[in-house]
């Protein structure tokens, strides 16, 4: 134990963590009774040909190896000292940024990612992120202070067993919303195709649906391995077995070779064994 | 608890790092490949040759791969050549040496000063004085006879008979009187020992007696060097062949006869050898077969001679016929032994009827078991007892049915799975102290039958202590055995072993499941005559009882309330009777019944184990189903309701018990009639919420999109809820994916499913417009959670009720797999199937019939299934698994509704934890067995349960207050908490309860989220204080800097080169950062991640 001690002593004196080349370390820690600093490796946010613009660039500061009790709040903290921050998003891995913006539901759909993160912090303008890469000399980071604690553990798990519960006519009215707004859809969808039904388009093509008057085959994958199946059993129906001297002399030939290979997968696994020594008996 | 809990002494295997040795039986073992034939060597011409092999493949075996097995164990277990040109020349040289030793002068058989002091006498020598005189002269005739001869001799133990035949000149009239015959012949070994003692060519001169009989010493011989080990050539004296008049009747002259019959013994069975050389292989497999059952050695055995003479018999009857294979003799032996009863009707080999020769009935009258030989006047099982002779029946019968079964590799059940007594029977029981048999010969009044076994009073009680159970077992015990009374070899200068040192004996019941754990023994009526007998057997036990249908009866009722106490009735009886009728304390009965189930109790006064809360759970169970059923206003009908919570298939290993909790220990939300745990309280009792699948009728009224059906699902829990409280008063706690409902004092969590789901999740549209149906990992999930867990769920719940112990040792198996930390990473289901295995296909067992011996096979089970090569409940051909091996899980359990994925094992467990199952079961079935089966030590069966700490690298310790589990750990915990509830099941009005909280469960998700490709974390769910973390090995090599595999480590330079390794300093800090106010304190026990 007096080694780690020793190797703990000597990782708080070492506060500025080396970083591969155009990114600089941040150390961050939890709290002031921590003693050993994680490393948040960040650079400025460059942005690929044809990418979106949920992260412009010389404004987004790309953060690696987020700890999982940082949460974005807590970041926006941390970062706010070097200018104002626009908007904190936090991802598994790096991805292009672009985010369709899609339904937000309260209770649908809401995965939240865990664990280390990256995170892509967006100032309002380009000197921030400068600042913030000054931050190495500083000191290490806080996430967790006296005016701003973080909850971790029991408490934190307290509280999310609470967010759990969910209030029901909240999520009454959502769902209800939600299925008025599909219904309508399905209704649009339907009329389109009623109105469709029977009339040939540009190149004189009919679609047949299955709510015509002539409901086709289905068009799916298994409806036509059944059709295949049918036709191969009908096939085979009509061929004649062991009728010809020569389908007689092929059963024969047929069966020494099915035995003669059994024979040899046997003798394989006799091998096997043999050499497992699974004869022994005690 | 003052003293420290003993620990198992497990060997320890790295997890990451490659296979563990198992002592000699590592073999590089590789995987079955599919047979690979080019298709000019399969067709071309076959040649005569090959044509004969594979015809007679046909009609002499079973199958080409039985032909072969045989042939290979055959291999195995014969002496081989080389060998048996040593033993030649070592039993030459005996011979010399035997002819050229020589003569004493004539004194009197009290008079023993002409032997050394370092020789003492191989006999039991009570009363010493005895009259007659005896001089040593050398041997007239030396033979090799027995297997040695016939080649019928196997592996491992090569024994060589040799014949020493006595010159008549040593014996005088009425010898055969007061064992003076037997003395004469101890000291006449004696002498030969004293002799050979001192030549160099022995390794060792022992004696021994023959079959543990102390009425037949025998001189062992063994080479020098290292061929000590390689033979043992045993030294029978016996007398020159004169004219037996006298008929053979008690035991006594039995033995006598015996060694005379020595050589003509010899001459028959080669006789009957000739020209058969599937007599050779027949008895090596029978040997084998014996060996392997525990059969063939000890006093009153079925030894190696008798299965040859057995043979030679069935010959002589023409049953067996000379062109018979190996294999079909072993067939139609076990094929005789099932169908004949020589207790009840003996067999003999005379060939000829002789008025002069005593007749089969007298033979049966005094012995159990009967077989004749040749000569008419040995009875070759004079030793053994009825019950060995019916546990060889038994065995034979059961073998026969497992040659028959297809399904089954016979094979496997027959010849090479070993059959010890504690795996084999349902109940094992121990006689501490054989001494305590003399007093049951007195109180039995058993005197003439001591004296007619020489004073053996094992031999003597034995036959009737057994009858004695099986009498009071009838109805419940298809078989009550005994072990074979050993003596093991002693040196030529110490005493011989009395008959105390036997060591203890050994009882083994085997049960028929439906009747074993009944409360009623029902006596005849008053006025009957039995009665008064039924009375004498029963002792005090029995009384006077009105039966429902009018009669009034002598009855015993046997006190048992719970059904851990029921499974123990038999232990009751066995106690009852044996100090009733055999004057044997309970103290010195060593019952080995239940001694582990009380793993699976909880609290210290609980006096079952679980199965009653069992049924409580489903009984709860059935009635909510029912009104789910019958719930008005629902807009779509529920078709079908299956519970999937391993509660409702009686295999939860620690029960739900009904719960209420108490307000002022929670917080609330007033609002929603909602507790909350409270943050300066320890945290409140574990509810499990008992899952079950709701499934909804399915109707063109559901949507077909598949956000619009979640939605849907949402609304029916919603709607659930609300009728259930208005039209039940049940209160309910709703939530997207599910309904909570608290019934009876039980958590119920409805999930609503709807059929079509997993399919339209599948649904993909190809660019053509054809529909296709693809797995995807959400459509896999919920194809698991609402149809394959409910199939699993119901057919165990159906094995249960065919099999009562099913849950129990389900529960056990549980326990010990989540005791030794790894219950995270083998599902539930795949530890439920594996143990519905063993009642499925027992062979060669029976099914269990109760939890410990299901337990102790499932221990077995892990630690000898060879997973690599084979599946596990093989319903489909074996050619097909081995083409697929490399992309199957490890560890595959195929079932007849899965037979293709083996699902339940497809991502857990991974090799490295599959490969520590094993090293873990076969530690613990060692340490297990060595305890169960001796009963002179203190038994500490929990020492299995206790895992072993040593190889992890950090110890998290949790604070105890915040484990909700904590009751459940094996050692019962010194403190235990308020939990904030009451037992209790009749609350109608209430705040939800907390449920499904447990802080460890939170802790370990944040854990595995954080530093899953750091680390591994193992708990045990049932109370464990420790999670233990091993780091992985690979993560901790330096890597180069990559975007995507920064987390959780550091860059730092090493060899001037920039490098990523984990930042451990840190990381261990997490650990009690996430843990706050759950962590007491974390553990760095090794330093490895010093890079």
């Amino acid at each position: 134990a007096t080694s780690r001690r020793a190797k703990m002593a000597a990782s708080v004196e070492r506060v500025v963590g080396e970083a591969p080349a155009g990114y600089t370390a941040l150390a961050v820690k939890f709290g002031a009774r921590q003693r050993s600093p994680h490393y948040l490796l960040v650079k400025e946010h460059q942005l690929r040909e044809g990418a979106g613009t949920a992260h412009p660039p010389h404004r987004t500061l790309f953060v690696l190896n987020v700890p999982p009790y940082c949460t974005a709040a807590s970041l926006t903290r941390l970062f706010s000292r070097c200018g104002d921050v626009q908007s904190v998003d936090m991802c598994d891995k790096p991805g292009p940024g672009e985010k369709e913006e899609k339904l937000k539901s309260k209770f649908f759909n809401c995965e939240t990612v865990t664990g280390f993160r990256v995170a892509y912090v967006v100032f309002k303008k380009p000197a921030g992120v400068r600042a913030a890469k000054a931050l190495s000399q500083e000191g290490p980071l806080l996430i967790s202070t006296e005016s701003h604690p973080v909850k971790t553990g029991v408490k934190k798990w307290i509280a999310s067993y609470a967010a759990s519960i969910v209030d029901q006519e909240e999520l009454k009215a959502e769902v209800d919303a939600y299925m008025q707004d599909y219904d309508k859809k399905i209704e649009e969808e339907e009329a389109k195709a009623a109105k469709e039904e029977g009339v040939p388009d540009e190149e004189g093509w009919v679609k047949v649906t299955r709510r015509g008057r002539k409901p086709g085959l289905p068009r799916t994958e298994a409806a036509n391995l059944r059709l295949l199946e049918k036709e191969k059993q009908k096939r085979a129906r009509k061929e004649l077995l062991n009728f010809y001297a020569w389908q007689h002399r092929e059963t024969k030939r047929e069966h020494i070779a099915q035995l003669r290979k059994k024979f040899e997968e046997d003798k394989q696994r006799i091998a096997l064994m043999r050499a497992q020594r699974k004869f022994r008996p005690y | 608890m003052n003293a420290k809990p003993r620990r198992a002494a497990h060997r320890t295997v790295v997890l990451g790092g490659g296979a563990a040795r198992r002592g000699k039986r590592a073999a590089p073992a590789e995987a079955l490949q599919p047979a690979k034939l080019s298709r000019a060597e399969l067709y071309k011409p076959p040649t005569n040759e090959e044509l004969n092999r594979l015809k007679e493949t046909e009609d002499l075996f079973h199958s080409s791969l039985l032909r072969l097995q045989i042939e290979e164990l055959l291999k195995e277990v014969t002496l081989k050549e080389t060998k048996k040109k040593k033993i030649d020349a070592f039993l030459h040289e005996i011979n010399s040496l035997l002819s050229a030793i020589p003569e004493t002068p004539e004194t009197e058989l009290t008079d023993q000063g002409w032997l050394p002091k370092d020789v003492k006498v191989p006999f039991l020598q009570v009363p010493f004085s005895v009259k007659g005189r005896f001089h040593f002269m050398p041997p007239t005739e030396l033979k090799v006879v027995g297997s040695y001869l016939l080649g019928t001799c196997i592996r491992p133990e090569i024994n060589v008979d040799m014949a020493v035949t006595m010159p008549r000149e040593i014996f005088q009239d009425k010898d055969n009187l007061n064992q003076r015959y037997h003395r004469k012949r101890a000291l006449y070994l004696a002498h030969i020992a004293q002799h050979l003692s001192k030549q160099q060519l022995f390794g060792s001169v022992k004696f021994a007696y023959m079959n543990s009989n102390h009425l037949k010493p025998i001189l062992l011989l063994r080479p020098q060097g290292k061929d000590e080990k390689m033979v043992t050539v045993r030294l029978h004296a016996c007398p020159a062949p004169e004219g037996a008049t006298e008929p053979p009747t008690p035991h006594y002259n039995n033995s006598i006869l015996c060694d005379t019959m020595l050589l003509s013994h010899l001459q028959f069975l080669s006789s009957a050898a000739t020209d058969f050389p599937g007599m050779k292989d027949g008895v090596a497999l029978l040997k084998v077969w014996l060996n392997q059952r525990q059969l063939s050695k000890g006093l009153g055995c079925f030894s190696g001679f008798m299965v040859s003479m057995l043979v030679a018999y069935l010959l002589m009857k023409r049953k067996i016929v000379k062109m018979m294979s190996g294999y079909q003799v072993l067939r139609s032996t076990l094929q005789f032994l099932a169908t004949t009863d020589l207790s009840v009707t003996g067999i003999s080999l005379v060939k000829d009827v002789d008025p002069s020769l005593p007749v089969l009935d007298d033979f049966q009258q005094a012995f159990e078991v009967v077989f004749v030989d040749p000569s008419g006047l040995v009875n070759l099982c004079a030793d053994m007892t009825a019950s060995k002779y019916h546990q060889v029946q038994f065995e034979a019968r059961y073998s026969m049915e497992i040659l028959d079964d297809r399904m089954v590799d016979g094979f496997q059940a027959l010849l090479m799975t070993a059959k010890p007594m504690l795996r084999a029977f349902d109940h094992v029981f121990h006689l501490k102290h054989v001494s305590k048999l003399q007093g049951t010969c007195k109180k039995m009044q058993l005197l003439s039958e001591l004296m007619d076994r020489g004073g053996n009073y094992v031999a003597a009680a034995l036959p009737f202590i057994v009858s004695l159970l099986v009498r009071g077992l009838s109805g419940r015990a298809l078989l009550v055995v005994h072990s074979l009374p050993q003596t093991p070899e002693w040196p030529i200068d110490a005493e011989p072993p009395k008959h105390k040192d036997v060591g203890p004996l050994t009882f083994g019941l085997l049960f028929y499941p439906d009747f074993a754990a009944s409360m009623l023994e029902k006596g005849p009526q008053a006025d009957h005559p039995e009665a008064l007998d039924f009375r004498t057997f029963w002792g005090e036990k029995s009384e006077l009882r009105r039966f429902q249908d009018g009669s009034i009866r002598e009855a015993v009722v046997w006190e048992a309330n719970t059904a851990y106490q029921k499974r123990l009735i038999p232990e009751q009886i066995v106690r009852h009777l044996l100090k009733l009728h055999a004057d044997i304390p309970e103290s010195s009965i060593c019952y080995m019944g239940a001694l582990l189930e009380s793993v699976i109790r909880t609290g210290k006064e609980a006096s079952g184990t679980g199965e009653e809360a069992m049924v409580s759970v489903v009984r709860a169970y059935d009635d909510l189903s029912r009104k789910l059923w019958h719930l008005k206003e629902l807009p779509l009908m529920v078709s079908s309701v299956q519970g999937v919570h391993p509660a409702l298939r009686y295999t939860d290993v620690f029960p739900p018990i009904p719960m209420k909790p108490i307000y002022s220990f929670h917080a609330q939300i007033k609002t929603k009639h909602m507790l909350l745990p409270s943050e300066k309280k320890p945290c409140p009792a574990y509810i499990t919420p008992l899952k079950m699948i709701c499934h909804m009728e399915g109707s063109g009224q559901w949507p077909q999109g598949k956000d619009a059906i979640k939605r849907i699902k949402a609304a029916f829990h919603l709607q659930l809820a609300e009728l259930l409280q208005q039209q039940h008063q049940l209160v309910c706690r709703p939530a997207v994916t599910h309904t909570d409902v608290y019934k009876d004092g039980y958590v119920f969590r409805l999930q609503v499913a709807y059929h079509r789901e997993p399919l339209i999740l599948k649904e993909v549209v190809t660019p053509e417009g054809m529909l296709k149906y693809q797995d995807t990992e959400e459509s896999r999930q919920l194809e698991v959670e609402i149809q394959h867990m409910p199939y699993v769920t119901s057919s165990l719940h159906g094995l249960q009720q065919q099999h009562p112990v099913f849950g129990s040792a389900c529960r056990l198996a549980k326990r010990w797999v989540s005791a030794h930390l790894l219950g995270d990473n083998i599902s539930e289901e795949c530890v439920d199937l594996l143990v519905a295995f063993l009642f499925l296909h027992p062979a060669p067992f029976t099914p269990p019939s109760s939890p410990q011996v299901g337990f102790l096979r499932f221990l077995d089970l892990l630690a000898t299934f060879d997973w690599k090569n084979n599946p596990l409940i093989a319903v489909h051909k074996r050619s097909k698994f081995a083409a697929a091996r490399s992309c199957l899980p490890v560890m595959f359990i195929a079932t007849p509704k899965d037979r293709w994925s083996s699902m339940w094992t497809q991502e857990r467990p991974s090799a490295q934890i599959l490969q520590r199952l094993t090293v873990l079961a076969s530690e613990s079935l060692h340490a297990l067995e060595e305890q169960l089966m001796d009963p002179l030590k203190t038994q500490d069966v929990k020492m299995v349960f206790r895992p072993p700490l040593d190889f992890y690298d950090v110890l998290i310790h949790l604070n105890p207050n915040q484990i909700p589990r904590h009751l459940e750990s094996v050692d019962q915990p010194v403190k235990s908490f308020s939990r904030g509830v009451v037992k209790n099941s009749t609350a109608d009005k209430i705040l939800f309860p907390v449920v499904d909280y447990d802080p460890v469960q939170c802790y370990l998700r944040e854990l595995r989220d954080a530093f899953s490709d750091l680390a591994l974390f193992f708990y045990d769910k049932h109370g464990g204080e420790v999670i233990a973390v091993l780091w992985k090995p690979l993560s901790f090599q330096p890597q180069p800097f990559k975007v995507s595999n920064v987390k959780g480590r550091m860059v730092t330079t090493l060899n001037d080169k920039l490098v990523c390794v984990p930042n451990v300093e840190a990381i261990l800090e997490d650990f009690e950062v996430l843990g706050e106010g759950l962590v007491k304190s974390v553990e760095a026990r090794t330093e490895k991640w010093t890079i």
